[in-house]
Protein backbone atom coordinates (compact mmCIF):
# COMPACT_ATOMS: atom_id res chain seq x y z
CA UNK A 1 0.00 0.00 0.00
CA UNK A 2 1.27 3.47 -0.84
CA UNK A 3 0.73 5.83 1.68
CA UNK A 4 -2.22 8.72 1.54
CA UNK A 5 0.28 11.58 0.82
CA UNK A 6 1.69 9.73 -2.10
CA UNK A 7 -1.16 11.38 -3.65
CA UNK A 8 -1.05 15.07 -3.23
CA UNK A 9 0.61 15.32 -6.91
CA UNK A 10 0.96 19.41 -5.69
CA UNK A 11 2.48 19.19 -2.34
CA UNK A 12 5.31 21.83 -2.44
CA UNK A 13 7.79 19.03 -1.70
CA UNK A 14 6.69 17.36 -4.82
CA UNK A 15 7.10 20.22 -6.92
CA UNK A 16 10.96 21.23 -6.26
CA UNK A 17 11.50 16.96 -6.65
CA UNK A 18 9.21 14.58 -8.58
CA UNK A 19 11.82 12.32 -8.92
CA UNK A 20 11.74 10.96 -5.44
CA UNK A 21 8.14 10.88 -5.76
CA UNK A 22 8.16 9.04 -8.95
CA UNK A 23 10.81 6.58 -7.44
CA UNK A 24 8.71 5.30 -4.31
CA UNK A 25 5.41 4.80 -6.41
CA UNK A 26 7.49 3.17 -9.31
CA UNK A 27 8.86 0.85 -6.72
CA UNK A 28 5.94 0.50 -4.92
CA UNK A 29 3.14 0.88 -6.73
CA UNK A 30 3.49 1.20 -10.77
CA UNK A 31 -0.29 1.37 -11.76
CA UNK A 32 -1.43 3.53 -9.05
CA UNK A 33 -4.87 4.49 -8.00
CA UNK A 34 -4.42 8.35 -6.88
CA UNK A 35 -7.78 8.57 -5.08
CA UNK A 36 -7.09 12.16 -4.01
CA UNK A 37 -7.08 13.29 -7.58
CA UNK A 38 -9.32 9.71 -8.77
CA UNK A 39 -6.82 8.80 -11.51
CA UNK A 40 -4.24 6.32 -12.42
CA UNK A 41 -0.99 6.78 -12.31
CA UNK A 42 2.03 5.37 -14.41
CA UNK A 43 5.19 4.96 -13.14
CA UNK A 44 7.12 2.32 -15.51
CA UNK A 45 8.88 3.03 -18.41
CA UNK A 46 7.54 0.01 -20.10
CA UNK A 47 3.91 0.27 -19.08
CA UNK A 48 4.38 3.56 -20.31
CA UNK A 49 5.63 3.19 -23.94
CA UNK A 50 3.10 -0.03 -24.40
CA UNK A 51 0.93 2.21 -23.32
CA UNK A 52 1.16 5.35 -25.46
CA UNK A 53 1.61 3.31 -28.67
CA UNK A 54 -1.78 1.87 -28.04
CA UNK A 55 -3.59 4.88 -28.84
CA UNK A 56 -6.75 3.03 -29.40
CA UNK A 57 -7.05 1.69 -25.55
CA UNK A 58 -6.20 5.44 -24.19
CA UNK A 59 -7.69 8.18 -25.69
CA UNK A 60 -6.43 11.59 -26.45
CA UNK A 61 -9.83 13.30 -26.78
CA UNK A 62 -9.48 14.04 -22.55
CA UNK A 63 -11.79 16.52 -23.06
CA UNK A 64 -14.93 15.24 -25.40
CA UNK A 65 -14.78 12.31 -23.17
CA UNK A 66 -14.20 13.54 -19.61
CA UNK A 67 -16.91 15.22 -18.46
CA UNK A 68 -15.73 15.47 -15.01
CA UNK A 69 -14.90 19.00 -13.27
CA UNK A 70 -10.93 20.23 -13.70
CA UNK A 71 -8.62 19.10 -10.73
CA UNK A 72 -7.36 20.60 -8.69
CA UNK A 73 -10.70 22.64 -8.51
CA UNK A 74 -10.83 26.21 -9.61
CA UNK A 75 -12.55 29.31 -8.09
CA UNK A 76 -16.43 28.44 -8.23
CA UNK A 77 -16.25 32.18 -9.49
CA UNK A 78 -14.65 31.04 -12.68
CA UNK A 79 -16.81 27.92 -13.23
CA UNK A 80 -18.24 29.36 -16.49
CA UNK A 81 -14.86 29.70 -18.40
CA UNK A 82 -14.29 25.96 -18.14
CA UNK A 83 -16.85 25.62 -20.93
CA UNK A 84 -14.50 28.05 -23.32
CA UNK A 85 -11.64 26.60 -22.11
CA UNK A 86 -12.80 23.66 -22.94
CA UNK A 87 -14.26 24.39 -26.07
CA UNK A 88 -11.41 25.65 -27.35
CA UNK A 89 -8.37 22.71 -26.53
CA UNK A 90 -10.69 20.31 -27.76
CA UNK A 91 -10.25 21.17 -31.36
CA UNK A 92 -7.01 20.53 -30.90
CA UNK A 93 -4.80 18.44 -32.64
CA UNK A 94 -3.13 17.24 -29.37
CA UNK A 95 -7.04 16.27 -28.25
CA UNK A 96 -7.81 13.88 -31.13
CA UNK A 97 -8.22 10.16 -31.86
CA UNK A 98 -7.89 8.34 -35.08
CA UNK A 99 -9.08 9.03 -37.90
CA UNK A 100 -9.83 13.42 -37.02
CA UNK A 101 -6.20 13.12 -35.77
CA UNK A 102 -4.39 11.46 -38.73
CA UNK A 103 -6.25 13.97 -40.89
CA UNK A 104 -5.16 16.58 -39.04
CA UNK A 105 -1.80 15.77 -38.30
CA UNK A 106 -1.49 15.02 -42.76
CA UNK A 107 -2.38 18.99 -43.06
CA UNK A 108 0.58 20.03 -40.30
CA UNK A 109 3.27 17.29 -41.27
CA UNK A 110 5.25 18.35 -44.26
CA UNK A 111 5.98 21.54 -42.10
CA UNK A 112 8.05 19.96 -39.87
CA UNK A 113 9.90 17.13 -41.50
CA UNK A 114 13.08 17.09 -40.31
CA UNK A 115 14.68 18.52 -42.49
CA UNK A 116 12.15 21.33 -43.31
CA UNK A 117 13.04 21.84 -39.55
CA UNK A 118 16.71 21.69 -39.56
CA UNK A 119 16.86 24.32 -42.37
CA UNK A 120 15.46 26.66 -39.20
CA UNK A 121 18.93 26.15 -37.63
CA UNK A 122 20.73 29.34 -39.25
CA UNK A 123 17.91 31.35 -37.78
CA UNK A 124 17.85 29.60 -34.11
CA UNK A 125 21.78 30.45 -34.42
CA UNK A 126 21.69 33.80 -35.12
CA UNK A 127 18.64 34.30 -32.43
CA UNK A 128 20.95 32.53 -29.92
CA UNK A 129 23.56 34.86 -30.71
CA UNK A 130 21.65 38.00 -30.37
CA UNK A 131 20.21 36.82 -27.29
CA UNK A 132 23.35 35.94 -25.49
CA UNK A 133 25.63 39.17 -26.92
CA UNK A 134 22.47 41.30 -25.34
CA UNK A 135 22.57 39.19 -22.35
CA UNK A 136 26.59 39.92 -21.64
CA UNK A 137 26.34 43.42 -22.35
CA UNK A 138 23.67 44.27 -19.35
CA UNK A 139 26.09 41.72 -17.62
CA UNK A 140 23.66 39.23 -15.68
CA UNK A 141 21.40 37.00 -17.30
CA UNK A 142 17.91 35.29 -15.90
CA UNK A 143 18.31 32.37 -18.36
CA UNK A 144 14.10 32.03 -18.46
CA UNK A 145 13.35 35.49 -19.10
CA UNK A 146 16.18 36.49 -21.05
CA UNK A 147 17.06 33.67 -23.39
CA UNK A 148 14.99 30.67 -22.84
CA UNK A 149 11.27 32.14 -23.18
CA UNK A 150 12.40 34.70 -26.10
CA UNK A 151 14.21 32.31 -28.46
CA UNK A 152 10.93 29.77 -28.83
CA UNK A 153 8.75 33.34 -29.63
CA UNK A 154 11.17 34.82 -31.76
CA UNK A 155 10.85 31.38 -33.52
CA UNK A 156 7.44 31.07 -33.90
CA UNK A 157 6.61 34.45 -34.59
CA UNK A 158 8.26 33.67 -37.65
CA UNK A 159 7.35 30.39 -38.36
CA UNK A 160 3.42 32.44 -38.32
CA UNK A 161 4.88 35.33 -40.64
CA UNK A 162 4.17 37.78 -38.48
CA UNK A 163 6.41 40.85 -38.23
CA UNK A 164 9.53 41.13 -35.35
CA UNK A 165 7.41 44.11 -33.85
CA UNK A 166 4.26 41.68 -32.89
CA UNK A 167 6.46 39.41 -31.00
CA UNK A 168 6.03 41.20 -27.54
CA UNK A 169 2.38 41.31 -27.93
CA UNK A 170 2.46 37.15 -28.79
CA UNK A 171 4.97 36.60 -25.98
CA UNK A 172 2.35 38.42 -23.65
CA UNK A 173 -0.16 35.74 -24.99
CA UNK A 174 1.94 33.01 -24.57
CA UNK A 175 2.34 33.85 -21.10
CA UNK A 176 -0.93 33.95 -19.92
CA UNK A 177 -1.54 30.47 -22.16
CA UNK A 178 1.28 29.10 -19.78
CA UNK A 179 -1.45 28.48 -17.08
CA UNK A 180 -3.01 25.53 -18.72
CA UNK A 181 -2.89 22.58 -16.42
CA UNK A 182 -1.51 24.56 -13.48
CA UNK A 183 -2.93 23.95 -9.75
CA UNK A 184 -3.81 27.70 -9.03
CA UNK A 185 -7.49 27.94 -8.36
CA UNK A 186 -7.75 31.84 -10.15
CA UNK A 187 -5.85 29.83 -13.60
CA UNK A 188 -8.21 29.99 -15.82
CA UNK A 189 -8.73 33.72 -16.24
CA UNK A 190 -5.33 34.32 -17.53
CA UNK A 191 -5.84 31.42 -19.54
CA UNK A 192 -9.19 32.64 -21.34
CA UNK A 193 -7.38 36.09 -21.62
CA UNK A 194 -4.59 34.12 -23.73
CA UNK A 195 -6.92 32.05 -25.10
CA UNK A 196 -9.25 34.91 -26.37
CA UNK A 197 -6.01 37.27 -27.71
CA UNK A 198 -4.93 34.42 -29.68
CA UNK A 199 -7.91 34.26 -31.62
CA UNK A 200 -8.45 38.03 -32.13
CA UNK A 201 -4.94 38.40 -33.20
CA UNK A 202 -4.45 35.08 -35.60
CA UNK A 203 -8.45 35.28 -37.29
CA UNK A 204 -7.18 38.12 -39.73
CA UNK A 205 -3.97 36.28 -40.50
CA UNK A 206 -5.74 33.27 -41.63
CA UNK A 207 -7.74 35.70 -44.15
CA UNK A 208 -4.89 36.87 -45.59
CA UNK A 209 -3.46 33.69 -45.67
CA UNK A 210 -6.91 32.33 -47.84
CA UNK A 211 -5.94 34.87 -50.08
CA UNK A 212 -2.67 34.96 -50.62
CA UNK A 213 -0.61 31.72 -49.25
CA UNK A 214 3.00 32.01 -48.40
CA UNK A 215 5.21 29.32 -46.70
CA UNK A 216 4.47 30.28 -43.13
CA UNK A 217 2.64 27.68 -41.02
CA UNK A 218 -0.66 29.95 -40.72
CA UNK A 219 -1.00 29.17 -44.97
CA UNK A 220 -0.30 25.48 -44.17
CA UNK A 221 -3.39 25.38 -41.71
CA UNK A 222 -5.29 28.05 -43.72
CA UNK A 223 -4.95 25.45 -46.76
CA UNK A 224 -6.51 22.55 -44.33
CA UNK A 225 -9.60 24.60 -44.34
CA UNK A 226 -9.43 25.78 -47.88
CA UNK A 227 -9.48 21.86 -48.35
CA UNK A 228 -12.52 20.91 -45.87
CA UNK A 229 -10.47 18.83 -43.23
CA UNK A 230 -9.66 22.09 -40.65
CA UNK A 231 -12.78 24.38 -39.68
CA UNK A 232 -12.30 28.12 -38.78
CA UNK A 233 -11.86 27.17 -35.11
CA UNK A 234 -9.62 24.53 -35.41
CA UNK A 235 -7.08 27.22 -37.59
CA UNK A 236 -6.97 29.42 -34.81
CA UNK A 237 -6.39 27.34 -32.05
CA UNK A 238 -3.94 24.97 -33.92
CA UNK A 239 -2.21 28.04 -34.41
CA UNK A 240 -2.19 29.26 -30.86
CA UNK A 241 -0.90 25.39 -30.02
CA UNK A 242 1.91 26.03 -32.02
CA UNK A 243 2.64 28.92 -30.09
CA UNK A 244 1.83 27.35 -26.79
CA UNK A 245 3.10 23.67 -27.14
CA UNK A 246 6.63 25.11 -28.85
CA UNK A 247 7.02 28.12 -26.24
CA UNK A 248 6.57 26.39 -23.05
CA UNK A 249 8.24 22.86 -23.95
CA UNK A 250 11.40 24.48 -25.44
CA UNK A 251 11.53 27.47 -22.15
CA UNK A 252 11.95 23.92 -20.05
CA UNK A 253 14.62 22.29 -22.10
CA UNK A 254 16.32 25.27 -22.36
CA UNK A 255 15.94 26.02 -18.53
CA UNK A 256 16.37 22.34 -16.89
CA UNK A 257 19.38 21.52 -19.18
CA UNK A 258 21.05 24.63 -18.18
CA UNK A 259 20.41 23.77 -14.30
CA UNK A 260 22.06 20.10 -15.22
CA UNK A 261 24.77 21.30 -17.33
CA UNK A 262 25.83 24.07 -14.20
CA UNK A 263 24.71 21.44 -10.94
CA UNK A 264 27.43 18.59 -12.58
CA UNK A 265 30.77 20.39 -13.60
CA UNK A 266 32.09 17.23 -14.81
CA UNK A 267 29.49 17.20 -17.20
CA UNK A 268 30.02 21.35 -17.64
CA UNK A 269 33.88 20.53 -18.67
CA UNK A 270 32.98 17.66 -20.89
CA UNK A 271 30.79 19.57 -23.39
CA UNK A 272 32.93 22.92 -23.06
CA UNK A 273 35.57 20.61 -24.34
CA UNK A 274 34.08 19.87 -27.64
CA UNK A 275 30.98 21.78 -27.76
CA UNK A 276 29.81 21.05 -31.34
CA UNK A 277 29.99 17.42 -30.82
CA UNK A 278 29.00 16.82 -27.41
CA UNK A 279 25.74 19.02 -27.94
CA UNK A 280 23.58 16.58 -29.67
CA UNK A 281 23.41 13.57 -26.90
CA UNK A 282 23.58 16.17 -24.18
CA UNK A 283 20.66 17.72 -25.13
CA UNK A 284 19.33 14.00 -25.08
CA UNK A 285 20.52 13.44 -21.72
CA UNK A 286 18.88 16.95 -20.39
CA UNK A 287 15.45 15.59 -22.23
CA UNK A 288 15.99 12.19 -20.23
CA UNK A 289 17.72 13.60 -16.76
CA UNK A 290 14.45 16.80 -16.37
CA UNK A 291 12.31 16.64 -19.08
CA UNK A 292 10.16 19.71 -20.31
CA UNK A 293 7.00 17.77 -19.82
CA UNK A 294 6.43 15.35 -16.20
CA UNK A 295 3.59 13.90 -17.35
CA UNK A 296 0.29 13.87 -19.73
CA UNK A 297 -2.74 12.46 -19.59
CA UNK A 298 -5.37 9.99 -21.68
CA UNK A 299 -8.50 8.93 -20.97
CA UNK A 300 -9.50 4.99 -21.01
CA UNK A 301 -10.88 3.64 -24.02
CA UNK A 302 -12.11 0.00 -22.74
CA UNK A 303 -11.76 -2.13 -19.77
CA UNK A 304 -7.83 -2.97 -19.52
CA UNK A 305 -5.73 -5.00 -17.13
CA UNK A 306 -2.72 -3.72 -16.67
CA UNK A 307 -0.07 -5.56 -13.80
CA UNK A 308 -3.33 -7.01 -11.87
CA UNK A 309 -4.95 -3.39 -11.88
CA UNK A 310 -8.02 -3.13 -13.66
CA UNK A 311 -8.42 0.20 -15.57
CA UNK A 312 -12.10 0.99 -16.63
CA UNK A 313 -13.16 2.45 -19.70
CA UNK A 314 -13.49 6.05 -18.65
CA UNK A 315 -10.76 6.01 -16.24
CA UNK A 316 -8.72 9.41 -15.78
CA UNK A 317 -5.10 8.49 -16.56
CA UNK A 318 -1.75 10.28 -16.54
CA UNK A 319 1.65 8.88 -17.51
CA UNK A 320 4.85 9.95 -16.02
CA UNK A 321 7.40 10.83 -18.29
CA UNK A 322 9.46 11.93 -16.43
CA UNK A 323 9.43 8.51 -14.18
CA UNK A 324 9.92 6.48 -17.41
CA UNK A 325 12.96 8.40 -17.74
CA UNK A 326 14.49 7.85 -14.20
CA UNK A 327 13.50 3.82 -14.70
CA UNK A 328 16.52 1.34 -14.21
CA UNK A 329 15.07 -1.28 -15.86
CA UNK A 330 16.18 1.12 -18.38
CA UNK A 331 18.63 3.42 -17.83
CA UNK A 332 21.71 2.59 -15.60
CA UNK A 333 21.97 4.53 -12.59
CA UNK A 334 19.20 6.37 -13.99
CA UNK A 335 19.61 9.60 -11.53
CA UNK A 336 22.89 10.00 -13.09
CA UNK A 337 23.86 13.10 -15.44
CA UNK A 338 25.66 11.81 -18.23
CA UNK A 339 26.28 14.22 -21.28
CA UNK A 340 27.86 10.83 -23.00
CA UNK A 341 24.57 8.76 -22.00
CA UNK A 342 24.39 5.99 -25.56
CA UNK A 343 21.56 4.62 -25.96
CA UNK A 344 19.21 7.05 -24.53
CA UNK A 345 16.07 5.77 -25.47
CA UNK A 346 14.16 8.43 -23.31
CA UNK A 347 10.46 9.20 -23.96
CA UNK A 348 10.65 13.32 -23.51
CA UNK A 349 8.98 13.90 -26.33
CA UNK A 350 6.25 10.85 -26.16
CA UNK A 351 5.63 8.28 -28.45
CA UNK A 352 3.11 6.37 -31.29
CA UNK A 353 1.00 8.46 -33.38
CA UNK A 354 0.84 11.69 -31.14
CA UNK A 355 4.84 11.71 -30.88
CA UNK A 356 6.03 15.56 -30.98
CA UNK A 357 5.50 17.31 -34.05
CA UNK A 358 8.00 19.78 -33.11
CA UNK A 359 10.76 17.14 -32.43
CA UNK A 360 13.52 18.28 -34.69
CA UNK A 361 13.21 22.31 -34.04
CA UNK A 362 13.41 21.35 -30.02
CA UNK A 363 16.41 19.62 -30.30
CA UNK A 364 17.96 21.78 -32.47
CA UNK A 365 17.02 24.70 -30.08
CA UNK A 366 18.33 23.12 -26.92
CA UNK A 367 21.97 21.90 -29.19
CA UNK A 368 22.27 25.67 -30.69
CA UNK A 369 21.72 27.00 -26.67
CA UNK A 370 24.14 24.31 -24.83
CA UNK A 371 26.81 24.60 -27.33
CA UNK A 372 26.51 28.79 -27.80
CA UNK A 373 26.56 28.44 -23.82
CA UNK A 374 29.41 26.31 -23.85
CA UNK A 375 31.44 28.40 -25.95
CA UNK A 376 30.96 31.57 -24.58
CA UNK A 377 30.40 31.56 -20.91
CA UNK A 378 32.60 28.39 -19.34
CA UNK A 379 32.30 30.36 -16.17
CA UNK A 380 28.81 29.81 -16.12
CA UNK A 381 26.82 29.66 -12.47
CA UNK A 382 24.25 30.04 -10.36
CA UNK A 383 23.52 32.99 -8.87
CA UNK A 384 20.55 31.84 -6.58
CA UNK A 385 20.29 28.86 -4.22
CA UNK A 386 16.51 29.03 -3.95
CA UNK A 387 14.81 27.74 -7.40
CA UNK A 388 11.26 27.53 -7.68
CA UNK A 389 9.11 25.74 -10.00
CA UNK A 390 5.39 26.61 -11.10
CA UNK A 391 2.80 24.36 -9.52
CA UNK A 392 2.41 22.06 -12.57
CA UNK A 393 2.00 18.31 -12.63
CA UNK A 394 2.13 18.38 -16.37
CA UNK A 395 5.20 20.94 -16.66
CA UNK A 396 8.58 21.34 -14.93
CA UNK A 397 8.99 24.89 -15.32
CA UNK A 398 11.38 26.89 -13.43
CA UNK A 399 9.83 30.64 -12.03
CA UNK A 400 13.35 32.15 -12.81
CA UNK A 401 16.82 31.11 -13.91
CA UNK A 402 19.44 33.96 -12.66
CA UNK A 403 23.54 33.14 -13.39
CA UNK A 404 26.11 34.48 -13.65
CA UNK A 405 29.73 34.06 -16.09
CA UNK A 406 32.71 35.90 -14.09
CA UNK B 1 12.25 -0.41 -64.88
CA UNK B 2 11.72 0.88 -61.04
CA UNK B 3 15.11 0.22 -59.20
CA UNK B 4 15.34 -2.19 -56.26
CA UNK B 5 15.21 -0.81 -52.89
CA UNK B 6 16.80 -1.87 -49.68
CA UNK B 7 14.70 -0.75 -46.71
CA UNK B 8 15.09 -0.99 -43.72
CA UNK B 9 13.84 0.52 -39.75
CA UNK B 10 16.73 1.08 -37.07
CA UNK B 11 14.44 0.21 -34.30
CA UNK B 12 16.53 1.68 -31.70
CA UNK B 13 15.34 5.10 -33.22
CA UNK B 14 11.92 3.95 -34.43
CA UNK B 15 8.77 5.43 -31.76
CA UNK B 16 6.58 3.92 -33.53
CA UNK B 17 5.00 7.31 -35.21
CA UNK B 18 3.30 5.26 -37.90
CA UNK B 19 3.68 7.87 -40.83
CA UNK B 20 5.38 5.55 -43.54
CA UNK B 21 2.27 3.24 -42.66
CA UNK B 22 -0.28 5.99 -43.58
CA UNK B 23 2.38 7.10 -46.78
CA UNK B 24 3.15 3.71 -48.17
CA UNK B 25 1.09 0.88 -46.53
CA UNK B 26 1.70 -1.64 -48.62
CA UNK B 27 5.92 -1.12 -47.45
CA UNK B 28 5.56 -0.63 -43.92
CA UNK B 29 3.71 -2.98 -41.07
CA UNK B 30 3.72 -2.16 -37.19
CA UNK B 31 5.17 -5.22 -35.14
CA UNK B 32 3.70 -6.66 -31.61
CA UNK B 33 5.58 -3.59 -30.35
CA UNK B 34 4.22 -1.21 -33.30
CA UNK B 35 7.37 -0.29 -34.32
CA UNK B 36 7.31 0.02 -37.99
CA UNK B 37 8.86 -2.83 -40.02
CA UNK B 38 9.49 -3.70 -44.06
CA UNK B 39 6.61 -5.83 -45.23
CA UNK B 40 7.48 -5.74 -48.73
CA UNK B 41 10.39 -3.23 -49.49
CA UNK B 42 8.89 -3.25 -53.71
CA UNK B 43 5.18 -2.59 -52.04
CA UNK B 44 5.27 1.00 -53.75
CA UNK B 45 7.38 3.16 -55.73
CA UNK B 46 10.79 4.40 -55.00
CA UNK B 47 9.63 8.00 -54.94
CA UNK B 48 7.31 6.64 -51.89
CA UNK B 49 9.06 5.35 -49.81
CA UNK B 50 11.51 7.99 -49.76
CA UNK B 51 8.74 10.51 -49.29
CA UNK B 52 7.51 7.90 -45.80
CA UNK B 53 11.33 8.10 -44.72
CA UNK B 54 11.38 11.70 -45.29
CA UNK B 55 8.62 11.97 -43.04
CA UNK B 56 9.96 9.80 -40.79
CA UNK B 57 10.03 11.96 -37.60
CA UNK B 58 13.01 10.52 -36.44
CA UNK B 59 14.76 9.71 -39.79
CA UNK B 60 14.27 5.79 -38.73
CA UNK B 61 14.04 4.46 -42.11
CA UNK B 62 16.93 3.69 -44.21
CA UNK B 63 17.12 3.32 -47.66
CA UNK B 64 19.53 1.92 -50.44
CA UNK B 65 19.22 1.29 -53.77
CA UNK B 66 19.50 -3.02 -53.79
CA UNK B 67 22.15 -3.02 -56.96
CA UNK B 68 24.75 -0.09 -56.43
CA UNK B 69 24.36 0.09 -52.35
CA UNK B 70 23.86 3.83 -52.73
CA UNK B 71 22.51 5.12 -49.92
CA UNK B 72 19.04 7.29 -50.66
CA UNK B 73 18.44 8.17 -46.96
CA UNK B 74 19.01 9.85 -44.15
Amino acid sequence: MVAPELDDMFAPDVIADPYSHYARLRTSDPVHWNDRYQLWVITRHDDIVWMIRHHELFSSAVIRNDPRPPYPPVDPGDLSLVGYVRAFRADQLVEHDRPGHLAMRQVMHGYFTPKAMESWRPFVRRAVTELLDEARARGRMDVLTDLAAPLPVRVITQMMGVPPEDREHLRELADKLLHINRGEPDRLRPLTEGMRGMLEYVEPLVESRLARPGADFISVLAQGEKAGVLTRHQVLVNTALLLFAGHETTMNLICNGTLALIRHPDQWARLRADPAAAAPAATEECLRYDPPVKSTQRIASADVELRGKQLRKHDRIRWAIASANRDPAVFPEPDRFDIGRHPNPHVAFGAGIHFCLGVTLARLEGQEVFRALAERFPALHLESDRLEYQPSIQFRSLKALPVGWS
Amino acid sequence: MERKLRVWVDHGACVGNGTCLTIAPAVFVHNADRQSEVADPAGDSAARILAAAESCPVSAIHVEDAASGERLFP
